[in-house]
């Protein structure tokens, strides 16, 4: 009897045309070109393939109407905080304060609010408030780095895209957990900011067509041939930052502000060791989100704050503005204005409601402390910033209760984000399966000294 | 007890492609789930982890069962009706 022939997929044929798939698809992932991508010898780091760049950032492009600003205004719009501090309103007058007040709750035996806790975030705080804008590591010329010409050699030139990914890598040696290049937009520089002396009148922030950066007695120059700002992220640590609202839980935070400054630091000497001109900043000087959203380091959110695709928004941003020609990243595309009009985790877990509970993102300001001319979901800084008094520390919980806020151990992570990008109409399900799973809580800062200290992002 | 020979049975099962299919992506599915179990505890996401592991037992079993349940043997081929 003659059987015919089966045209059927054996055992064998089909897993041997599963490993040619998985093998393809490997092959086909390492050629993917990405964001910041060139063919140069220092390899541009990459980005997982669902985070989009764009030409245009999908929250929080400005208008005309956007202006300069300037950053340390804020406690002249509150009668109430001068008040507090017999007339000096000032961010160091309530520095001060709260000290004062972290210091009571500790003899209250407040939990979170132990000596040792306390004296964390001040050993965190270490570099951070050592120095100043425009001196010391935030030196806005060279500290101790030798020049080309010293070293009897003319400055490093090469290709715009190889100077970028030069300058990326240093950034991410130094401790950057994020680097992105922008072009310079004068619109996001401040307009003053206190020099040395918190006692003297702000100084002017000015634009000039002069060679290298200067602080005078009553400016900060910045020449104008600084086209470029190099904006960091810098990740801090998740499981630290749960402790919040704690003296604990501001630890976390200090320390990505000192880290900031050694960041920076480093990275404008490297520059200048090239020979060129860089002025390093943390908070001072200009508003880090808008350069970011530029530099494609993540969107705008629901928090009014830059949400990054790796570390969520649980990031301190910093950067260096610069001479040294380089290729520009372009803003980037995750999801994240969708995810963010549906989830509002965090404006519900916010204590002082002090954030956005509306559906769309809107040009209108809440109070004097936003800036406008920009559309987002603009916050009470007011509110936010009475919790912070009320509870004596910078709070923070915002950042951890955002599902964008993850460890870096469970793989299932980086899928979430990756069908949250791609498929929008199961953001509602991503959300309630965050709660399901219970992220997002605050942990009690009791067992934090107890446990096993884990490092990085594991928690 | 009977001094006759024992008499065994040997069934060899021959599964179609779909069945190994389903079979890698179990596979697949089982192993995520084991890692989020095992990430999350080192994450301290005690919570996640529960469900995690919960999840991958309930799937671990249903997934033994029907791979080596009992099976309806399959028609031969060139049977006569």
């Amino acid at each position: 009897m003659v059987v015919a022939k089966q045209n059927r997929t054996g055992r064998r044929a089909f897993l041997k045309a599963g490993g040619l798939v998985a093998a393809a698809g490997a092959l086909t992932s390492m050629c993917v070109p990405t964001p910041g991508g060139g063919a140069t010898h220092v390899h541009a780091h990459k980005r997982a393939w669902w985070i989009k760049s764009v030409n245009r950032p999908t929250l929080g492009e400005t208008t005309p109407n956007f202006t300069r600003f300037s950053g340390r205004d804020m406690f002249a719009l509150y009668p109430e905080l001068k008040n507090q501090h017999d007339g000096e309103g000032s961010f160091e007058a309530e520095m001060k304060s709260g000290e004062k007040r972290a210091a009571q709750a500790m003899n209250e035996r407040k939990p979170g609010f132990t000596l040792p806790d306390l004296q964390l975030t001040g050993g965190a705080w270490t570099l951070m408030h050592s120095t100043k804008p425009g001196s010391g590591l935030l030196s806005w010329t060279r500290v101790s780095v030798r020049t080309p010409a010293e070293l009897g050699t003319a400055r490093h030139t090469a290709p715009p895209q190889e100077m970028a990914n030069l300058v990326k890598a240093a950034a991410r040696l130094y401790g950057a957990g994020l680097v992105g290049i922008s072009p310079m937009n004068e619109a996001y520089v401040n307009l003053k900011q206190p020099g040395d002396d918190a006692h003297q009148p702000p100084k002017d922030i000015v634009f000039e067509d002069v060679e290298v950066p200067a602080v005078t007695g009553t400016q900060f120059v910045i020449p104008m041939k600084m086209k470029w700002a190099v904006t960091i992220a810098i990740p801090m640590d998740l499981d630290l930052l749960s402790r919040a609202p704690t003296a604990l839980g501001d630890a976390a935070s200090a320390l990505g502000y000192s880290h900031s400054v050694f960041v920076v630091a480093s990275l404008a000497e490297f520059i200048r060791g090239l020979g060129y001109q860089a002025i390093p900043m943390v908070n001072d000087t200009a508003q880090s989100i808008p350069f970011a959203i530029d530099a494609g380091i993540g969107e705008l959110s629901r928090l009014n704050k830059l949400v990054t695709p790796e570390f969520g928004p649980a990031v301190r941003l910093c950067k260096v503005f610069t001479d040294l020609p380089m290729a520009c990243d372009k803003p980037v595309d995750f999801g994240l204005v969708d995810f963010c009009r549906h989830c509002k985790k965090c404006a519900e877990a916010c204590p002082s409601r002090a954030l956005s509970f509306d559906d769309e993102p809107s040009f209108k300001i809440v109070g004097p402390w936003n800036n406008p001319g920009h559309k987002t979901w603009f916050e009470d800084s007011y509110k936010c910033f009475q919790y912070w008094q009320k509870s004596n520390s910078a709070c923070a919980i915002c950042l951890t209760s955002c599902p964008y806020s993850k460890g870096d151990q469970a793989w299932i992570h980086e899928g979430v984000k990756a069908a949250a990008s791609t498929v929008p109409v199961a953001d509602a399900a991503f959300r309630a399966m965050d709660d399901a799973f219970g992220y997002g809580k605050q942990r009690a800062p009791e067992d934090w000294w107890n446990k096993e200290q884990l490092s990085g992002r594991k928690g | 007890m009977a001094n006759g020979p024992e008499i065994y049975t040997i069934t060899i099962r021959k599964r179609r492609w779909w069945a190994w299919t389903v079979a890698a992506l179990w596979l697949m599915a089982e192993l995520l789930f084991l890692q989020t179990a095992m990430g999350s505890m080192i994450e301290g996401e005690y919570r996640a982890a529960t469900i995690s592991w919960i999840v991958a037992a309930v799937f671990l079993a249903a997934g033994l069962v029907a791979w080596l349940g009992p099976h309806r043997p399959r028609k031969p081929e060139n049977a006569q009706p």
